[in-house]
Formats: C-alpha cells, structure tokens, sequence
C-alpha cells in the first residue's frame, strides 16, 4: 500500500507521515490508511437544489444500470449509520450553530465515504450520490464559512467520476416541492438565515444564494449542467447519454418498469 | 522563542525554563516589545489551557486553579475536552460499535468542540470571564496525528478556536503518566488505548504506545505553539504555586475580579 509510508518506531518516536498522498482521485489528501489509486469502480454525482428532480432521476438510473448488469450503490446526506439521526435531532433542536452543524455534516459524508462508498468502490461498483459535498460546502458558504476552510475540510474526498447538476429556477422547485409535500422545510428555505418572515420570499432568497455558490463549485470542480425544468423523460435520456459514454455501455435503450412508470413523463 | 510573562512583562527566550529562574526585574525589558508580541484580542475575556498526556498530572492542577480562582470571587467558567451534551450520542455510539475510523474519530470530536465553541467559550470571552479548560485543540492535535491523520488537515480543521493566552504543558515521563492511569483504571478503553490502530493486541501495551506517540507529538508542538512546560512529576503544590505565579504574571486578573456592588446595603 502506497499510503503505508509511516516509520513505525517505538513509542516517543516522531511520526513521518507519507509525504502527501495527494492522488488524481483525491482533492490533496487521502484518507488515512487508504489507498485511493488501488481500487475502480464509478463515482457519478448529481446535485441539485429539493425539487430539481434529483431523487426521480436516482431511482430510474438505478434501475438502468442494474439492467445493464452493473451493481449499484447509493448514498446521500444524513445517510450514516454514524450520526444521520443525530443530525436529524439537531435540525429539530434548532439550537445548533453553524459550525457545529457543517462538522456534524462532514461526518456524516466522511463516514459514508469510508464504510459505503469506499468498499462499493473496491468491488467495482457504480455509486450513484444523492448530493455530495458540494451541496454542503454551499450551504456552509451561504452562512458565511469561509471557502478555504471548506475546501480543507474536503479535502480528503474522492473526486467523482461525473457530476452532473440539475440546474432550476427556485420558483419551480418551490412549486414541485409545495405540490409534492404541501409545506417547504425550514432549513432548505434557509430560515435560520432571517431573509424573510414569509416563507416562498426566504426560499427564493435563500436559493438564488446557494445557486451563487454552486456556480463557483461548478467552475472550480467542473460540474455538467443540465437544464431541470425539462421532462423527467429528456433529463434521463441526457444522463444515460453521458454515463453509457463514461461506462462503454454501447446500448442506452431503457424504458422503466411498471414500478417505476409513473415517473416516466 | 520568546514568551511574555505578562503583567510584569518578564521576557524569557526559554519556554522549557524553569520559573524561578526568570528575570526579576520587569523594567528591564521595554514594554513595546511586549505589546507586538501579545496576540490580538477582540474579546475582554481570557482563555486558559491545560494540555498533556492522560496521567500527567493536568486536571488535578487546573482543579486548583479553579478553587483557588473561585475562592477570590473571580468571573471564571470551567470547560472539557469532549462534554457537549449535542454530539455525546453520537460520539457514544461510534466508540460502543467502533464505527469510528480516525476521520470520522477526529469530525466529532471537532464538532463536540465546535459546539463548546460557539456556544459558551467564544460568547464568555467576549462577555469578559476568564475561560478554563481541560484540554483544548492541542488534544486533538497530538492524539489525531498518532491516528495518522494529516496535521494540515487538522491545523484547517480548528481554525475557528481562539488562541489560547496560555497553555500549560504538562510534561510527564511515559512510564509515570502510564503507571498513574494503570493504577488507578480498572480497564483501559477501545479508542482510548488506541486499539483500532493495531499497536498490540495487549490493551495495556498498546495503550503505552499509543501515549508514547501522542507524547512525541506534544513534544513537537512546544515552540511553534507556545506552551508553558510544567514538570509533571513535581509535587502537586510546588506545581500549583508556579501555576498561580505564571497566572497572575501573564494575566491582569483584576479585569475578572468581583465587581463591587454599586447598589447601596439594604
């Protein structure tokens, strides 16, 4: 192992630490203890704001892929066996700081990371995520946490393979979201923040910041936009586009099953 | 290196010396110097750290410290190392099942302090107490490099913590410290023994080593980070009685005395 570069002497010695690590899989650093050049498999990203489509987009390329005999893993954020339920309990708290909340978000990812998508990785599957750290990184950055303390702190990421990024209007995805749940949570109208007392004005506020981030993630890290108000249908067809290229899959013919045909419009 | 020993602005180039040999007369040294080298404060408060491996002696003598500020009235709040009552849960259940790895290990522990940080060291500061705390960021510094975790990284990690006006080191050799703990723990724990990084399948070595590492780095951090070396295996109060000096030499501890009541006796 290439990250195994530690002279290990008796106690009281000083330890020498690989010399960086930094891999084109990584953002500077690895993981300790891992190796992140050792293992294949496809990390595909999709962002997006709730209401872009992202969850609908996720269940129908599960679906392709395991069709075309690839297996699949998921993740998304508070999705750890580590502290997803704490993070739950802390939101409903409400009495939790910024800081407090983007730490306990980056153990959420890094725990991923570490028992999910690593040993998915290591057998060669395809990881489908929900949102990754970027989404955390401009939600932090809306709430004014400096840019190079967050670019640190993920440092040690894997770089996904693709990232694509379902771009809408905050109006519509307040309009899927409202028709979908009825109500539009706290903190992705971005409450905490004192934009607005009225509830559709503090989402828009709150989103056009977080679109503002995103669009300087997406210079820095390269992302693949795609237009989220088209079909369900035309936005599919986009995505397996891209991930067939990225995988050699010659194929991309897909119609959903009866399970999944209701989203198919 | 050079440590200002505050009120009477004594300058030594030494940290490691020892107290009694300081200089002895203040007007010696100029006072701009000293004012370059006080860090800037944006807060009237002031924050003191105790740091050192487990059985070196440090929680006893901030506990005297304590007392001895208590006593004399003074405005001071008492902090430690892993308490937040918001990620304890977590923390519990990742060392119960060892689901912690040392990224994750090091993220809540952040986070634990994060949330110290923000909601009671950072808004006493700035109300003016005088802030005590039992371990600090030097902790996870020290104890996450022997889990291998990157020291940029975790340097990145605590920026947010405010710089301490002084932190006590204290130095015991690694036998003492490990025979004091030995004696008086039943039984060493996962994480704490530093089993999850394979040492030794024998919890007490393996614990030995993992304190032996952690040792090297605090060792490393002296200079750069300006610690106060305190010798561990003095007796309790010669110990405490340099403590105090230090204290009142570096701090103007009339800024946390009582304040007189204005309103007159009933």
């Amino acid at each position: 192992m290439k990250s195994g570069k530690t002279s290990k002497k008796k106690d009281g010695a000083k330890i020498v630490l690989a010399p960086s690590g930094a891999s084109p899989r990584n953002y500077g650093l690895p993981l300790p203890g891992i190796n992140d050049e050792e293992f294949g498999g496809s990390l595909i990203v999709l962002e997006g704001m709730d209401g872009s489509g992202r969850s609908t987009q996720i269940a129908l390329l599960t679906e392709w892929l395991e069709s075309e005999g690839f297996a699949v893993e998921t993740m998304g954020l508070r999705r750890s066996g580590l502290v997803a339920k704490d993070i739950d309990a802390l939101l409903a708290e409400n009495t939790i700081t910024r800081m407090t909340l983007t730490l306990m978000y980056a153990t959420d990812f890094y725990d991923q990371l570490e028992h999910r998508i690593i040993p998915a990785l290591r057998s060669d599957f395809v990881v489908l995520a929900d949102r990754y750290f970027y989404t955390l990184i401009a939600r932090a950055g809306a709430r004014g946490i400096q840019r190079d303390y967050l670019n640190g702190l993920y440092e040690m990421a894997l770089r996904p393979d693709l990232t694509f990024w379902l771009n809408v209007r905050p109006e519509i995805a307040f309009e899927r979201e409202f028709r979908k749940s009825h109500t539009i949570s706290y903190w992705e109208s971005g409450r905490d923040l004192s934009l607005s007392d009225d509830l559709f004005q503090s989402f828009i506020l709150y989103q056009a910041k977080i679109k503002k981030e995103f669009e300087s993630l997406s210079q820095r890290h390269g992302f693949l936009s795609l237009d989220g108000e088209a079909s369900v249908i035309s936005v599919n067809n986009e995505l397996r586009k891209r991930i067939a290229a990225h995988l050699g899959i010659s194929r991309t013919h897909y119609r959903p099953s009866s399970a999944l045909a209701p989203l198919w419009r | 290196m050079i440590i200002i020993v505050g009120r009477g602005n004594y300058v030594t180039s030494d940290p490691l010396q020892d107290i009694d040999q300081l200089p002895s007369n203040p007007e010696e040294i100029s006072k701009d110097i000293s004012e370059k080298l006080e860090p800037s404060r944006k807060y009237p408060g002031a924050l003191i750290v105790v740091e050192g491996i487990d059985g070196s002696g440090k929680s006893t003598q901030l506990y005297l410290l304590k007392r001895w500020l208590e006593i004399n009235g003074y405005r001071l709040h008492f902090t430690e190392w892993n308490s937040s009552p918001l990620v304890k849960s977590a923390t519990r259940r990742g060392k119960q099942r060892r689901l912690l790895t040392p990224t994750t290990f090091s993220l809540l522990h952040a986070a634990d302090f994060a949330d110290r940080c923000e909601r009671q060291i950072m808004p006493l500061l700035h109300s003016g107490y005088l802030v005590l705390a039992d371990r600090y960021i030097y902790t996870a510094f020290a104890r996450d490099v022997a889990r291998h975790c990157s020291p940029r990284w975790l340097r990145n990690l605590y920026h947010f913590a405010p710089v301490p006006d002084i932190t006590f080191y204290f130095r015991a050799p690694l036998d003492v410290a490990v025979k004091r703990i030995m004696s008086g723990r039943p039984k060493l724990k996962y994480y704490e023994a530093g089993m999850d990084l394979n040492l030794s399948l024998d919890r007490a070595e393996s614990f030995r080593i993992f304190q032996g590492r952690i040792l090297a780095q605090y060792d490393e951090m002296v200079e750069g980070d300006n610690f106060v070396v305190m010798d561990g295996t003095l007796p309790v109060n010669s110990l405490q009685k340099q403590m105090r000096q230090m204290v009142k030499a570096r701090i103007d501890l009339s800024r946390f005395a009582p304040k007189k009541s204005t309103r007159r006796p009933l």
